[in-house]
């Protein structure tokens, strides 16, 4: 295996090149899915048949907290791969840790969210208005659920092998994903609860 | 016994029990076959387990023609059912589900498979690579289609076909009125095979460029590799719509929410706008490749090079961002007001703008070119004519306010069916012709397949063009029968007769294959066309590492090139060559899915739960795999090369 | 310790927390409808195109086109279909 020393060891083969490019392209669709989502959210956001409204339901605290947990959790996975391109294993693992921390932390609150949710009336069945809100924020919350899984997978691999070619690629692909859901979660905090409680 | 109900037919026909039996049957044969030749380990070792994209080509190949065959068999049924008026054949509900599975069969499990067959095998041929960016990948991407259009096939025997369309429209779709688990099948298996699309998408456009040999810039790439790269952006920008689409469509049915129910402030129309945003988007996917395989045959066998390549590339560009403006031509009768119709009505009839444009350049390349009228060629000449008459009336229904007398009737079948036949379907078969003695070492007869292409042209005439007339007549779509007085007998009875050619046409394939298969000459070298792109520089049938020597090129002709302008393709000596190793991996993950869907279908949740975690095992088990591939030696390349007729550059 | 917290990504950082901050003025605030969605779509745009560059690199490596073209061909996409959407099956419908 060729490996390019020139330029930052996720970038090391031609392979790795591939596969970050390639999950940008994935990213890309992750645009539209989620774009489809909102889509969906805005033409059904206010047929709530006989169920509440996102103004009746949005608790701005929880909102908040769960707000800059992730924006906090996105600075620390750039803080890692920063770690890990000075070649500072530990480093990059403890910021690696504490973003899982964080996103589990999240995870936490928006599962207190949907409890919260169900418990006032609008659950998956209640409305259109209700399933899209709860089909919206869950496939966000999947995909960190998803990516809890994938970072410990992560973090054992560079505990086992070191910073590789291959582990250090994993992990610049892990933040791309990271920071992407974050800035999905940016405009599910704009458009769905900011909107919603304006 | 209760337990085993959910699996009964709904509404069973001897035609169903006598398809039971067939299916019991064959998988009988093939696995007694497969032991008593002793197969199994050469099917495991050299195709369930291959990551090799040319391998992943012919079965994606196989598999697209076991299902041309399927959607045909329900287009005679549909025929002969209508032949005449006042019919018996078929009841209303045979009727529904055999033109959804038709509609989803030909599109989903035919189409899209058949063109994707076509880009694995020649896309990397043709830039030069050792295979694709993700192998791994496209072998998942293949036993997820593979697997997906099996559990969509065994709805027929198991519990029942969908039967609300293939385009499912709510609330007709919703639990209310299609109260079994057909279209289940539906929501699932097309979300299984849409997974398996979307990776083919990202995959393939990494592949394209990353991968092309030194020398290629994108505007040096052939035709059809731009046409398969526009279209794997169309891919992956449409499919996501569609995923959302059929889970919220899995959610109404399995889990009783109200995203397209027409209470509690569901809405259905959302629906039909969801699959449409994903649908016209996917008319695209499968034309693009299409206008990628004439550019190629038509330049090849007018042995002239592609009149205005940019033109070409822009018009395909533009094709890609306008194929998302235009979905509301679907639904122009539902509501929306003139403003919008007049939008996307306008929309609809810019697209045929850069569409025209393409005409125009084959026509320009056929300009005093010296043309040789071989059957892939025949089929392009063919082409032009039949897709101009379905495109010209696919204008007229893009005009919103006389959409509304075209709208749901036959006229409509017609015209996509004039599009898509000679579009897709002539194209597929004539890259079938073109690529087959690249894929196998041999030709297909030419005799043979000029009669086959003609029948299946007067086929298509003959089938469709009535449909136009009792149309306008006011003759609707998916009516399962009609009256004598109406007066539409005629005309379907012509439509029964042009489905009887075409099926005569397609065995004529069939048997081509087997004519060619037993008595062509196997002497036919590298270039038998005598073509002008890279795939015709290296052996046919092409050695697993596809090039010994990593090709140089300096124009979209490189092999023209080395054939009439002294351009040297091939320099300097065999080196090592690294190539993916194979996995099972795929196969069984994607063997996993199918119990996933059919579980889903079926709300069997602790089946469904477990296999999930069977689907979890093995990501993790491809995260922590460590896999560097192998090496071919260059005394091994020497032994192929030699064994293959002499070395290439 | 220091060469762990490089500025880019601190500043990038805090300009992401003053940009959620300014974001929440809309609930907090009386801002007319109009006035508030301006707010949101700005600040909301700022931060992703703030992750973008400063977190994800989108335009560190050679394929920096490509993945410009991508994320941009990708919104576009997105935004035709959400307004398209609301288009055809709200504003347009009489």
């Amino acid at each position: 295996m060729k490996i390019d020393h020139s330029q930052p060891l996720e970038y090391g083969t031609e392979q790795n090149k591939m596969n970050i490019l390639g999950f940008w392209i994935f990213l890309g669709a992750e645009i539209m899915l989620f774009g489809t989502l909102f889509a969906s959210y805005f033409t059904l956001e206010n047929r709530i048949g006989s169920g509440p409204s996102g103004a009746d339901i949005f608790e701005i605290t929880p909102i908040i907290i769960e707000t800059f947990l992730l924006l906090t959790s996105s600075f620390t996975i750039g803080l890692a791969i920063h770690a890990m391109r000075l070649g500072r294993q530990k480093a990059m693992l403890t910021f690696f840790g504490i973003t899982l921390v964080l996103g589990l932390a999240f995870l936490s609150v928006e599962i207190y969210e949907f409890f919260h949710y169900v418990h006032v009336g609008a659950g998956l069945q209640t409305s259109a208005f209700s399933a899209i809100l709860l089909t919206t924020l869950g496939t966000h919350g999947a995909h960190v659920t998803f990516g809890l899984l994938w970072g410990l997978g992560i973090i054992l691999q560079i505990k086992k092998r070191g910073l590789t070619v291959e582990t250090t690629n994993k992990s610049f692909i892990f933040s791309l994903y990271w920071h992407f859901l974050d800035v999905v979660w940016i405009f599910i905090f704009s458009f769905i609860y900011l909107k919603g409680l304006m | 016994m209760e337990f085993f109900e959910r699996f009964a037919i709904p509404h069973p026909s001897p035609a169903i029990y006598a398809s039971m039996v067939a299916i019991g049957l064959t998988v009988i044969a093939i696995i007694a076959g497969l032991t008593y030749f002793k197969k199994w380990g050469y099917i495991w070792r050299e195709w369930l387990t291959t990551v090799d994209h040319k391998r992943i080509g012919i079965m994606y190949l196989i598999s697209a023609l076991l299902m041309l065959f399927r959607g045909g068999v329900d287009a005679i049924m549909m025929r002969s059912q209508l032949a005449v008026p006042g019919n018996t054949l078929l009841d209303a509900q045979h009727y529904n589900e055999i033109f959804t599975t038709h509609g989803i069969v030909m599109i989903l499990f035919m189409a899209m498979p058949f063109i994707i067959a076509l880009m694995n095998f020649v896309v990397p041929l043709q830039i030069g690579a050792r295979d694709v960016a993700f192998p791994r990948l496209n072998a998942l991407s293949f036993w997820l289609f593979f697997f997906a259009a099996m559990l969509f096939n065994i709805s027929f025997v198991v519990g029942g076909s969908p039967d609300a369309g293939w385009t499912s429209y709510f609330p007709l779709a919703g639990n209310e009125h299609s109260p079994h688990v057909g279209t289940n099948y539906y929501m699932i298996a097309i979300q299984i095979a849409g997974l398996g699309t979307l990776m083919t998408g990202i995959n393939f456009i990494v592949t394209i460029l990353k991968m092309r040999a030194p020398g290629m810039t994108l505007m040096k790439m052939p035709m059809f590799t731009w046409s398969a790269l526009i279209t794997n952006v169309i891919i992956v920008f449409a499919f996501p719509v569609l995923t959302i689409a059929l889970a919220m469509g899995t959610m109404d049915r399995l889990f009783g929410t109200h995203f397209f129910s027409i209470d509690n402030g569901g809405m259905d129309m959302l629906w039909a706008n969801l699959f449409w945003v994903w649908g016209h988007p996917e008319v695209y996917i499968l034309i693009l490749p299409a206008f990628g395989i004439y550019s190629e045959v038509i330049s090849t066998f007018a042995r002239r090079n592609l009149y205005g390549y940019k033109s070409m590339v822009a018009s395909m560009v533009i094709i890609s961002l306008f194929s998302f403006l235009v979905w509301v031509h679907h639904f122009f009768t539902m509501g929306q007001g003139a403003f919008v119709n007049s939008i996307f009505s306008v929309t609809t009839m810019a697209i045929a703008v850069p569409t025209g444009i393409k005409i125009f350049n084959w026509l320009f390349t056929l300009w005093k070119g010296k043309i040789v009228m071989t059957t892939p060629m025949l089929y392009s000449m063919l082409f032009i004519p039949i897709f101009t008459i379905g495109g010209v009336t696919g204008v007229m229904l893009g005009m919103s306010a006389a959409d509304y007398q075209y709208h749901n009737t036959m006229f409509l079948v017609a015209h996509f069916h004039l599009v898509i036949i000679p579009g897709v379907v002539f194209a597929m078969l004539a890259g079938l012709t073109y690529w087959w003695p690249k894929m196998f070492g041999f030709m297909l007869n030419e005799r043979i397949g000029k009669w086959a292409a003609w029948l299946i042209a007067v086929g298509t005439c003959v089938a469709f063009f009535p449909m136009f007339i009792s149309g306008l007549d006011g003759q609707a779509r998916r009516m399962y029968t009609y009256s004598e007085a109406t007066g539409f007998g005629f005309w379907n009875m012509l439509s029964f007769i042009g489905a009887g050619i075409l099926a005569i046409g397609f065995v004529l394939i069939v048997y081509n294959i087997y004519y060619s298969t037993r008595y062509a000459t196997r002497d036919i070298g590298a270039d038998p066309w005598d073509a002008r792109t890279l795939e015709w520089a290296t052996h046919s049938p092409v050695p697993e590492y596809n090039f010994a020597i990593t090709p140089e090129v300096n124009s979209s002709e490189a092999l023209w090139d080395e054939k009439k302008k002294g351009h040297k393709l091939f320099k300097g000596s065999y080196q090592e060559i690294h190539m993916p190793s194979k996995s099972g991996v795929p196969f069984i993950m994607s063997a996993i899915f199918f119990v996933f869907g059919f579980a889903m279908i079926f709300s069997l949740w602790i089946l469904a739960i477990v296999s999930l975690l069977g689907i979890f095992a093995c990501l993790i088990h491809r995260s922590f795999e460590q896999d560097h591939g192998y090496h071919i030696s260059v005394k091994e390349i020497e032994e192929t090369e030699a064994k293959m007729g002499g070395a290439k550059g | 310790m220091k060469e762990l917290f490089p500025r880019k990504q601190v500043m990038g950082f805090i300009f992401s927390l003053v940009l959620t901050v300014a974001a929440l003025l809309v609930y907090f605030l009386d801002l007319s409808f109009a006035l508030g969605m301006t707010v949101l779509l700005v600040t909301a745009f700022l931060q992703a195109g703030l992750q973008l560059v400063v977190f994800m690199h989108a335009g560190e490596s050679e394929d920096k086109a490509t993945i410009y073209t991508n994320v941009y061909y990708g919104l576009i996409i997105a935004l035709v279909t959400i307004f398209g959407t609301l288009l055809a099956m709200i504003w347009g419908m009489v």
